[in-house]
């Protein structure tokens, strides 16, 4: 019964988070400046009727909110504005029926590019995360395990390395690496491939998909070593280790039974956390390789001022973090019975 | 544990199979990498190049516009236009197909030309090209007849653009939103594949009314970076590829079965040093800031200025070479348009500070910059640039240099490119600016930021004010005699030369490779390089 | 953007004392000091940076196309960049940039992050209400579309991205500063100055904020180190201050303009490499900063433990009718340049079935290291450096894992003191006494488990329903009544049992003291009661062995020990221990302090103590002397009074 009413507790903590950042999403963009017919480009033949058309169809001429036309500059407006007819209440609406606006770069509702390129990125980070995890485990158990002889040194000391590498430097360098080996240096697929049997198309996927994982992996596994190992080292100190072992039960037996499950418990957090910091390191990884992922969506948003997309990101990345962390809290509650409900 | 074992080694066996196999065409397919990618296939709401680019593969206009400049009749067969020049007929071919099997007829053109007339939201096809447009019939010959509000010059030109679309495919759509995937066009490519940000694939329209492609299919694939670029090219992923950085060209040069290419752009764009001469009086009142130094309104300084800029160590440095001086907003791509008799102000620094001594600006409180005549204000200048610009920061450090050497120093600062053009125009809230220009292949467009009434529209970045130029301009908008047309042309850009109203740098090359050892027979003795346009790709063919 | 992995640590028990000795603590750890002294190095750079840089920095017209993107030669060490300019000079100056962004930045964060975590851990209330939500929030909402909206706001200048990654980078800061401000809040000191009513910010600033500047230090660290690497991604996704030349910038300007395609890895790599060595300088400062905060213990249970020598050759005669026969058992603890510590000197005793022996001593006096060293379950510094141990008739010391895991609770078993923490708190109690049975009897039948685990809790006092709760669901009588139910469930022959009614209230205590005589009169259960109640002693015992520094002070059965004490230390023990029986008597205690294991005086190891201690006692060792059979003193009075 406690549990139950934390658990909605959380959960309503969440929605309230949730709603925060809409609102925020919302302001945050509108006191840029930006234009939907600004491409970064000069041209003579772009006249201001145009770009005043275009204005109206992304509804940039209606009032940002009651008393205020604009925020940037701010312009104060008729406060008796009907409510229906200001930005906000059109934002508020549009993202009630599952909308996200336009796309000024490419004409498309945000919500449909963001929905292709989701699941490239899904693809990317489950294997990446998978792999850091596995490994980052495996590393940190056994660097724990042979505590202060040199399989630990070397396994802290490459963690440390991996951790300290800014993630597009190392995807750069494994890009010019594979350029040299063959790997093909862009994309998720060979053009072309979708006319092929669905196995050669993993293949040619996989392929693709090799280098940019390889990097993500290599980030995240420092991590979850340096975390695993001093977690572990922690339980495996702990009395009740000693109690395993004088109960005649093996180190394979001890690790498995009882220090493994406590040992995961931190790491279980900040897997969760992590998510919300992973954007960073795919966006880079994205576009360094070309991974059409909605890193690389953010990136081109990003350098074109495609105020639509990065909101719509934004708002997508926000929530899926908060979900996440929701999730790692509700697991961490189930995994460890020592939790007590606040 | 056998059983998994087994499993495993029957996906290995298959993935290694996947990874080897592959693509091995009978079809011939050209890779063409580029490091964009179209941002929508509905023509009239693309902004692109690269969207233009499969636009002239897969659709028609009523004209060609080709490597030399030259325009000649694609869709119609003659043109014939009325005495007092506004009407224009044009009789359509017989017999011409969309490549789902219709019949392409003047009623699609005439659709077309009146849904472009009729969206205000298109940004160019509306904005620029149908400005003229009044109206537009068919006849039962199978003829369009266009009438517009007044006689112009460049017909083709404004038609060039305007590709024509099926009717019975875009009727019922909602033209803003509609994608066009499916591109339903005329020309030598059809649509085969389309992923948006990854790649365009292109079929060969055997039944093309003009040369058919020799290839199967055209692959545009697409990569975030230029280096990626590179990589594939070298590596056999892709035939040729659109654009490079610079510096990669020597080692491409370099390569076995790679040739360069440098020349003109098909479509050339201008690199520009803007500096704020707005009169003060002239500030536009919706808007209008007007804070640039009031230097800049003097011609010697800017005459100064532009003798103490080294125009090819800018090219050198910052484009490798690859190049060409620059002296108007008209591009040496223009082709005929460009007046070349133009002599332009050789780098002198000694002459440059002459001109600033003679002037009056003196250093009149010791600390090496000089200030104006009445000692008030030293010649400090904000420089601007697109902080999106990666040459933009290297010009700026060197023309730092080269103008310091006649006593001028630089604020530089980087800028949000739309910061940027609220800073601008009309606002003129700044002092020199680093930026640049698309053109059109008529001058009309970039000759009008000239114009005074450009002033308070914002398409003029300079605030420049001349009663002589803006006559000019007028008259050149109505000239339908061509060489009459290309006198006053170009004695706009002496004018404007004159007054040193810009510095233009450099005219920024094309420098594009393909592979040898793939297809042979592309398009490269044209002055202008554009191996991606519908005349290399139509007669391309394997090599044997 | 990366997360920091510092995880909360604990109090250190006393400010720190010094610079001096905080230098010398830091000094062991090694990860720190190379960590620092490549700090130093980057450091030192950025300072020097006119003196060392060979050329100016900046474009300069001098350059011509030929000096673009050339590979490293004599002229220029690192080649030169996309602009010809010389890349050793610009990865120089771009130290400053890049160590600049990170000091600043950092400092705008642990300034936001420690004050918010003060004032919410301090406060409390609304006020941590309010500004942990606040964190949170934070947390979730992604850096980088914020950073975008905040620098395209202003200009791209190199204080506004400080400021942009100084006001993002507080979060973790906050969060950990306001746990190090709850835990230092309830200690004694705060709450007594806060009883005489000392100002709240006085106490704030004088009795709080000394305990968190350490934690704030580490968590600056590596702000530093994040800052750095935030601004470099910024930069390469070209939001940075292209007239600023940071490694970052540096490394946008290779990449966007072609350095990969001309093979001009010196562009990329030399700044990347600055980027990583200064991260990883700041990475291993901050783990070595910690290892001096909250020093980890680096050894754990499982770490291979050290060989067992045995110097005498030949073992003695084993008697047959011996269980458990202890010989010349000798332990040291051997520690990293000192001498080691002998923590256990030749100690011998037998126990046979049934039988019931006493180890008494004080606290530290070595019982418990006797006890682990029985069953080789000795920390990684332990080892056995003489001696055995025969448990029917085979050497226990000489075994390897596998053998003596046979042996370990099923035949021998041990119930440690104080069981707070030696149950696993993830697992049901039931499913770990459950596990040892099935540990050394396979075949158990399942169905029959749980009745068997029933049974065994109720042996102890605690009712079957609890079978199913988890250790934090037992009181701490209850555990440890449970670990013994554990111990046991395998029927051993020999329990271990280390003070295990310690914690356990009289009425307790006594069951469990009437259980273990009944196994021991029905199943021939030989019981190594360790204790210092010499009441349960006197009751239980059939000999006992008291141990005074490491060694035997005296070994006999329990009769003699109580009216015929030959070694002063148990006379006094007797002495200490009131008695409920007698009338009224002044407690006497024994002055001094028990030795230190790594510090032990020359001679006896009671003598400084002993009130009967004359010459030689404090010259030599005594030896182990047998004034009668069955009793050894291990005193020179005792060789007189042969």
């Amino acid at each position: 019964m406690d549990r139950t009413r934390a658990i909605l507790r959380k959960a309503a903590w969440s929605v309230f988070t949730i709603f925060f950042v809409i609102i925020l999403n919302f302001f945050l963009f509108r006191v840029l400046p930006g234009d939907p017919a600004r491409a970064g480009i000069r041209d003579p033949r772009l006249n201001k009727d145009a770009i005043e058309a275009l204005r109206v169809r992304f509804g940039l001429d209606k009032p940002v909110i009651n008393c205020f036309e604009t925020l940037n500059p701010i312009k104060v407006g008729s406060c008796a504005v009907n409510p229906m007819e200001t930005q906000f209440f059109i934002y508020i609406k549009n993202l009630l029926q599952g909308e996200l606006g336009y796309s000024y770069h490419t004409n498309r509702p945000v919500v449909d590019v963001l929905g292709e390129r989701l699941w490239n990125t899904i693809l990317l980070i489950g294997a990446g995360q998978i792999l850091a995890i596995v490994f980052g485990v495996a590393f940190g158990i056994f660097a724990a395990w042979r505590a202060r002889t040199s399989i630990d040194y070397m396994a802290v000391g490459a963690s440390l390395v991996a951790w300290s590498l800014p993630t597009f430097w190392l995807a750069i360098l494994l890009l010019f690496w594979g350029s040299t080996i063959g790997l093909p240096v862009a994309g998720k697929a060979t053009p072309g491939m979708s006319s092929y049997p669905l196995l050669q198309q993993w293949g040619d996927i996989a392929k693709h998909m090799l280098l940019p994982t390889l990097t993500y992996t290599i980030v995240y596994m420092g991590e979850y070593t340096l975390i695993m190992r001093s977690s572990l080292l922690d339980v495996l100190s702990e009395d009740y280790i000693l109690t395993a072992k004088a109960k005649g039960l093996n180190t394979v037996q001890i690790l498995r039974d009882h220090a493994l499950k406590n040992a995961m418990l931190p790491l279980v957090t900040v897997i969760a956390i992590n998510l919300g910091f992973t954007v960073a390191g795919v966006i880079q990884i994205e576009s360094v390789f070309s991974w059409p992922g909605l890193g690389s969506a953010i990136y081109e948003a990003v350098v074109r001022r495609d105020f639509p997309m990065l909101q719509g990101a934004f708002l997508l990345i926000a929530v899926t973090v908060i979900l996440a962390n929701l999730l790692a809290d509700l697991t961490y509650t189930y995994l460890d019975p020592r939790v007590r409900v606040e | 544990m056998k059983q998994k074992a087994l499993y495993l080694f029957v996906l290995i066996a298959l993935l290694v199979s996947a990874c080897s196999g592959g693509g091995a065409g009978e079809p011939a397919i050209v890779r063409v990498g580029w490091a964009g990618s179209p941002d929508t296939l509905n023509p009239g709401m693309a902004i692109l190049t690269e969207a233009y680019t499969i636009f002239e593969l897969v659709y028609d206009s009523m004209y060609d516009l080709n490597l030399d400049g030259s325009f000649t009749l694609s869709l119609a067969e003659s043109a014939n236009v009325s005495d007092d020049g506004t009407v224009w007929t044009f009789k359509i071919r017989d017999g011409l197909k969309w490549h789902d099997g219709q019949p392409l007829t003047a009623e699609d053109i005439a659709w077309t030309y009146n849904l472009y007339k009729d969206t205000p939201e298109y940004p160019y096809l509306n904005g620029y090209y149908t400005t003229y447009f009044d109206t537009i019939e068919t006849t039962d010959n199978n003829e369009v007849v266009l009438t517009l509000t007044e006689a112009i010059p460049n017909i083709e030109s404004q038609l060039v653009f305007l590709y024509v679309l099926p009717k019975h495919a875009w009727e019922g759509v909602d033209k803003l939103e509609y994608e066009n995937t499916e591109m339903v066009g005329s020309g030598p490519f059809k649509m085969a594949e389309y992923v948006q940000n990854e790649f365009v694939r292109l079929s060969a329209n055997k039944e093309y009314f003009q040369t058919p492609p020799k290839v199967d299919e055209v692959i545009f694939q697409t990569f975030e970076n230029q280096d990626a670029l590179v990589q594939a090219i070298k590596t056999g992923q892709v035939d040729m590829v659109t654009e490079m950085p610079n510096t990669a060209a020597e080692s491409l040069k370099a390569e076995e079965n790679i040739e360069l290419v440098v020349g003109a752009p098909l479509a050339p764009g201008v690199t520009d040093i803007i500096f704020n001469q707005v009169d003060p009086e002239n500030c536009p009142e919706e808007g209008g800031l007007c804070t640039g130094h009031p230097a800049l309104r003097d011609r010697n300084v800017r005459l100064a200025m532009a003798h103490a800029t080294d125009k090819q160590k800018l090219i050198d440095v910052i484009l490798l070479g690859l190049g060409n001086p620059g002296l108007t907003l008209i591009p040496d791509g223009l082709g005929v348009w460009y007046n070349d008799s133009l002599t332009d102000f050789e780098f002198d620094t000694a002459k440059a500070n002459q001109i600033l001594d003679d002037a009056g600006y003196v250093d009149a409180d010791g600390d090496g910059i000089r200030d104006l005549p009445d000692g008030s204000r030293p010649l400090n200048f904000r420089l601007n640039w697109p902080s999106d610009s990666l040459t933009a920061p290297r010009m700026s450090e060197l023309l730092a240099e080269m103008w310091g050497a006649i006593g001028i120093s630089l604020e530089p600062q980087a800028v949000d490119p739309d910061a940027l053009t609220a800073q601008c125009c009309p606002a003129f809230d700044f002092d020199i600016m680093i930026w640049g220009w698309a053109s059109d292949p008529d001058p009309s467009a970039l000759l009008y930021v000239y114009t005074s009434e450009a002033v308070p529209t914002g398409s003029s970045e300079t605030g420049y004010s001349n009663p002589k130029y803006d006559e000019l301009y007028a008259q050149q908008q109505v000239e339908l005699n061509f060489e009459a047309r290309k006198e006053i042309v170009w004695e706009m850009q002496k004018i404007v030369h004159d007054d040193v109203v810009y510095i233009i740098p450099f005219y920024d090359a094309n420098v594009q490779a393909f592979r040898t050892d793939r297809f042979t027979g592309w398009i490269t003795d044209q002055a202008k390089v554009e191996l991606s346009d519908v005349t290399s790709l139509v007669v391309i063919e394997p090599v044997k | 953007m990366q997360i920091t992995t510092s995880p909360t640590p604990a109090v250190p028990s006393r400010p720190a004392s010094g610079l001096l000795s905080f230098w010398r603590s830091f000094s062991r750890s090694r990860t720190g000091l190379i960590g620092f002294w490549m700090l130093v190095i980057a450091i030192f750079v950025a300072v020097f940076a006119p003196l060392l840089a060979p050329y100016e920095r900046g474009a300069s017209t001098s350059v011509q196309i030929d000096d673009i993107y050339q590979p490293p030669s004599s002229a220029h060490w690192f080649g030169t960049d996309d602009a010809g300019q010389d890349v050793l000079t610009n990865f120089i100056y771009g130290a400053r940039v890049s160590l600049t962004v990170g000091f600043f930045a950092a400092f705008i964060s642990i300034v936001i992050g420690g004050v918010f975590g003060l004032v919410a851990g301090f406060f409390g209330g609304r006020w941590e209400n309010f500004l942990m939500r606040f964190t949170d929030i934070m947390l979730v909402i992604p850096d980088l579309p914020l950073t975008v909206v905040i620098v395209a706001l202003t200009k791209p200048s190199l204080w506004n991205i400080i400021f942009v990654i100084g006001i993002l980078g507080w979060t973790t800061t906050a969060r950990v500063v306001r746990s190090q401000t709850l835990a230092v809040k309830s200690r004694k000191f705060v709450l007594r100055a806060r009883a005489i009513g000392a100002s709240k910010f006085h106490i704030l600033v004088q009795h709080i904020l000394p305990l968190v500047l350490p934690i704030l230090v580490v968590q600056a660290v590596l702000a530093i180190s994040l800052a750095i690497l935030n601004e470099s991604t910024l930069s390469f996704i070209g939001l940075g201050d292209p007239s600023a030349p940071s490694w970052g910038q540096m490394l946008n300007f290779a990449f966007g303009r072609g350095a990969m395609s001309v093979g001009a890895w010196w562009a990329l790599v030399v700044p990347g490499f600055g980027i990583v060595w200064v991260v990883l300088s700041l990475t291993l400062l901050g783990q070595g900063l910690e290892q001096v905060l909250n020093p980890r213990l680096d050894t754990h249970h499982l770490m291979a433990g050290r060989p067992v020598v045995q110097k005498e050759a030949g073992a003695k005669p084993i008697q047959s009718d011996v269980l458990l026969e202890v010989q010349n058992l000798s332990i040291h603890y051997v520690g990293e340049g000192k001498a080691p510590a002998r923590a256990v000197e030749n100690i011998s005793f037998t126990l046979r079935e049934g039988e019931l022996i006493g180890l008494v001593g004080e606290s530290g006096c070595g019982k418990t290291t006797l006890m682990l060293a029985l069953l080789k379950l000795l920390p990684s510094a332990g080892q056995i450096a003489n001696g055995k141990v025969f448990y029917n008739g085979n050497d226990l010391t000489v075994m390897d894992e596998e053998e003596i895991n046979k042996i370990r609770w099923s035949n021998i078993s041990i119930v440690f003191q104080g069981a707070m923490n030696a149950l696993n708190p993830v697992r049901t109690v039931g499913e770990q006494i459950g596990e040892a049975i099935l540990k050394h009897e396979p075949s158990f039948p399942k169905d029959k488990l749980n009745a068997r685990v029933s049974e065994l809790l109720e042996l102890v006092g605690i009712a079957s329903d609890h079978r199913e709760h988890f250790p934090h669901q037992y009181s701490g009588g209850m555990r440890q009544r449970a670990m013994i139910a554990m111990a046991l469930a395998c029927n051993p022959k020999v329990i271990i049992a280390d003070e295990p009614t310690t914690a356990l209230d009289v009425m307790i205590q006594a069951q469990i003291l009437e259980l273990l005589d009944t196994l021991r009169k029905k199943l021939g259960l030989a019981v190594i009661f360790v204790t210092h109640d010499l009441g349960v002693v006197a009751e239980l015992c059939d000999k006992v062995l008291v141990m005074y520094g490491g060694v035997t002070a005296e070994y006999a059965e329990v009769d003699v020990i109580y009216n015929e004490p030959k070694h002063p230390y148990t006379q006094e023990l007797l002495k200490a221990f009131p008695d409920l029986t007698k009338p009224k008597k002044k407690l006497s205690s024994i002055p001094g302090y028990p030795p230190r294991l790594d510090n032990l005086p020359a001679g006896c190891r009671f003598a400084p103590r002993c009130p009967a201690a004359f010459e030689r006692c404090h010259t030599d060792e005594p030896a182990l002397h047998a004034p009668q059979k069955d009793h050894i003193v291990g005193c020179h009075l005792a060789e007189a009074s042969k």
